[in-house]
């Protein structure tokens, strides 16, 4: 059986930036693996361990940096990596899950895993779309938000808990080869070992360019694209009050007549 | 200073882990005395407690830079817990150095993973910085070697199972052995009440006619203190990085303060003392962390040089340490004299670094000799 993570590196701000054109100043960015791709590495990593023959390949769209970040993924039981990238990607700057999905679907034409297993969202742009964009691509059943996971490889049958708006779990069987996004909280992350690191060293991290992956530049003319970067003012402060709620509502009280939301 | 893509990788472990788990049980641990066990299982889980373990008995047998980054990381997590992990590595080292076939088959593999736990006793109540001067006595009688004396100081006291031991089998030899903790005669005794530290058990050991195998010697008689002082060339290291890893820790504490704390109408890293006190701050941390990874890495290819380069990333790293928690604390003002803010605790604990493993004076004779009588 073969899973395939799609990881993605993304930068967080420091809490004070400048903006430098269309993005954050990069001295006030830190990279680091994006917080969801972390629950599916080690959920992955989990089924290879519970499981035989299991081979977990992650799978990036990134510039040469993120290899740091990808290695990580291999110290922590990743069998192997890819890494997709050529000059092109530089260039067009934005890419939108249908484009990104596009490239994510090369990979999987070349892979032929039987699940693929994706971050619900990313933090840094937060589309929270590719990984069911990717499924829709190449016609995989999906199931989106997943917060449990109960593989029965033999059967070829994912069952699921999917966390659903205003608290509601939904119970699926999903047949594979799927598309899973996968929820934060639904194992917990384990650290690298220091063997890990070291065996990471010498696994495999391939660089696929466009061309390997039989795609073209015009491939990735993303319909959307970034037209201006800019911190909102903020529009008010906010007032805690700490106490108990006999304290605090008599506190909340003379608040709202002080500023006029309630009379008298 | 670059570090190799491995390097690189295990600091930005273990310095995730230091600030994820260790950071967060620091201030308990210090409060209550208490060492903090599963932060200790974990380190072992992630292979920290087998770092001078040789690979074919299960360790990780780390470089010295390594070990020196991780020693770093584990001190800006907390000292407590970086000193335990020092002499439990100083233990093995000096099994997997002078061992035999059969002691290292015994202890290391299991010491690789975390436990047994070491420690390392050298010290006495009556020799410190000049261990010669040891009063614990080893006497062969056929077989078996009989051990009488005491131990002080020793760090990991009541929580390790297997003790390297220094005694005397000579009126000018000393010899080391390996103890297992449950050999009968072998007593600890009360914990010591710190300044700093709190969270690391230091306790004396107690030999009254303590009978152990002539197969657990390790080094040649006469020749365990020349051995101790090779290995604790590697220990003054350690020391040295966890000293800069403390005080890291402390000007981050300060750095994030002093932007937030506002007086006379603004932030106070406006004052321009204040950012110049920062910036010293900043300068002898750096310092110490300079001249440890010149250490560690005179080390690797070991020379003459070796010990003076030690004891001089020691000497700066540690004092430097206690200046750079003491003015971590002084920008805190009032608040960093409560227990509200961890800075006081930092401070509690750098004053240890210019005192164990050779104190700064004993540093300064090492160097001097360097400087003055060789090369
Ligand atoms: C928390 C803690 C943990 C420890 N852990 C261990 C451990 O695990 N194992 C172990 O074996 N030991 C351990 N020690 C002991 C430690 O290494 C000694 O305390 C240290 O070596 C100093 O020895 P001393 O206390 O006898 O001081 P002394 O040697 O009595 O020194 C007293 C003062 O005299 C100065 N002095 C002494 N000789 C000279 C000289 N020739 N020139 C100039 N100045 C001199 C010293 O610098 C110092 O200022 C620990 C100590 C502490 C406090």
């Amino acid at each position: 059986m073969k899973i395939l993570v799609t990881v993605k590196e993304v930068a967080e701000a420091e809490d004070d930036f400048d903006i430098d054109g269309l993005d954050i100043d990069e001295r006030y960015l830190e990279f680091d693996l994006n917080e969801w791709d972390e629950y599916a590495i080690e959920e992955a990593v989990q089924i290879k361990e519970d499981g035989d023959d299991v081979e977990v390949v992650s799978v990036t769209i990134g510039p040469e940096r993120a290899e740091e970040t990808i290695r990580m993924g291999l110290a922590k039981g990743v069998d192997r990596a890819i890494r997709v990238w050529d000059d092109a990607f530089a260039d067009v700057g934005m890419l939108d899950p249908k484009t990104k999905a596009d490239v994510l679907s090369a990979v999987v034409e070349d892979e032929q895993p039987d699940l693929v297993l994706t971050g619900v969202q990313a933090g840094d742009d937060s589309f929270g779309a590719t990984g069911v964009t990717l499924a829709e691509t190449i016609d995989f059943e999906w199931g989106a938000v997943v917060n449990a996971l109960d593989l029965d490889a033999g059967a070829g049958v994912a069952s699921v808990h999917r966390e659903l708006e205003g608290g509601i779990e939904e119970l699926t069987d999903i047949e594979l080869p799927a598309v899973l996004t996968i929820q934060t909280g639904i194992n917990e992350p384990r650290y690298a070992s220091l063997r890990g690191i070291r065996q990471a060293q010498s696994k495999p991290l391939d660089l696929h360019e466009l061309d390997d992956l039989g795609l073209e530049e015009s491939d990735l003319e993303s319909p959307l694209s970034r037209t201006a970067m800019y911190e909102p003012e903020s529009e008010g402060d906010a007032t805690v009050f700490e106490g108990s709620a006999e304290e605090t509502a008599t506190e909340l009280a003379s608040l709202l007549r002080d500023v006029g939301v309630v009379e008298g | 200073m670059q570090l190799t893509d491995e390097q690189a990788a295990i600091q930005d472990l273990v310095h995730e882990f230091a600030l994820e788990e260790i950071q967060p049980v620091a201030s308990e641990a210090d409060a209550t005395e208490q060492f903090p066990e599963a932060i200790w299982d974990a380190l072992g889980e992630l292979d920290l407690l087998g770092m001078t373990v040789p690979e074919e008995y299960g360790g990780f047998d780390t470089d010295p830079v390594t070990y020196s980054i991780v020693n770093e990381e584990l001190a800006y997590g907390t000292l407590a817990v970086a000193t335990a992990v020092s002499v439990h590595c100083l233990a093995t080292s000096c099994i997997a150095s002078f061992g035999s076939e059969e002691q290292k088959e015994r202890w290391l593999p299991e010491m690789a993973g975390g436990r047994p736990v070491g420690a390392f006793a050298l010290s006495e109540t009556g020799a410190g910085s000049n261990p010669a001067e040891m009063a614990t006595t080893a006497e062969r009688e056929g077989d078996r070697y009989v051990i009488n004396g005491d131990k002080q100081w020793i760090t990991n006291g009541e929580r390790s199972d297997v003790v390297v031991l220094f005694a005397k089998t000579g009126p000018e030899e000393i010899t080391q052995f390996v103890i297992p903790k449950e050999t009968p005669g072998l007593s600890v005794g009360p914990p010591e009440t710190k300044l700093g530290l709190r969270a690391s058990d230091t306790t004396p050991l107690s030999f009254d006619d303590v009978e152990i195998p002539v197969e657990n010697r390790l080094t040649p008689e006469g020749e365990g203190l020349r051995a101790a002082l090779s290995i604790l060339t590697g220990g003054r290291i350690a020391i040295a990085s966890q000293s800069v890893g403390l005080a890291q820790s402390a000007l981050d504490a300060a750095k994030s303060y002093v932007s937030e704390r506002e007086q006379f109408g603004g932030p106070i890293a406006d004052i321009q003392s204040v950012r110049h006190t920062i910036a010293r701050m900043h300068a002898k941390t750096e310092a110490g962390r300079r001249l440890t990874r010149h250490a560690a890495r005179t080390r690797r290819d070991p020379s003459a040089d070796t010990p003076t380069a030690a004891s001089t990333a020691k000497y700066v790293a540690s004092e430097n340490a206690m200046d750079v928690t003491n003015d971590a604390l002084q920008l805190h003002g009032g608040y960093g004299y409560t227990t509200e803010f961890d800075v006081e605790r930092l401070y509690r604990d750098a004053r240890i670094t210019t005192i164990y493993e050779g104190t700064s004076q004993i540093q300064q004779t090492v160097i001097a000799r360097g400087v003055l009588d060789e090369g």
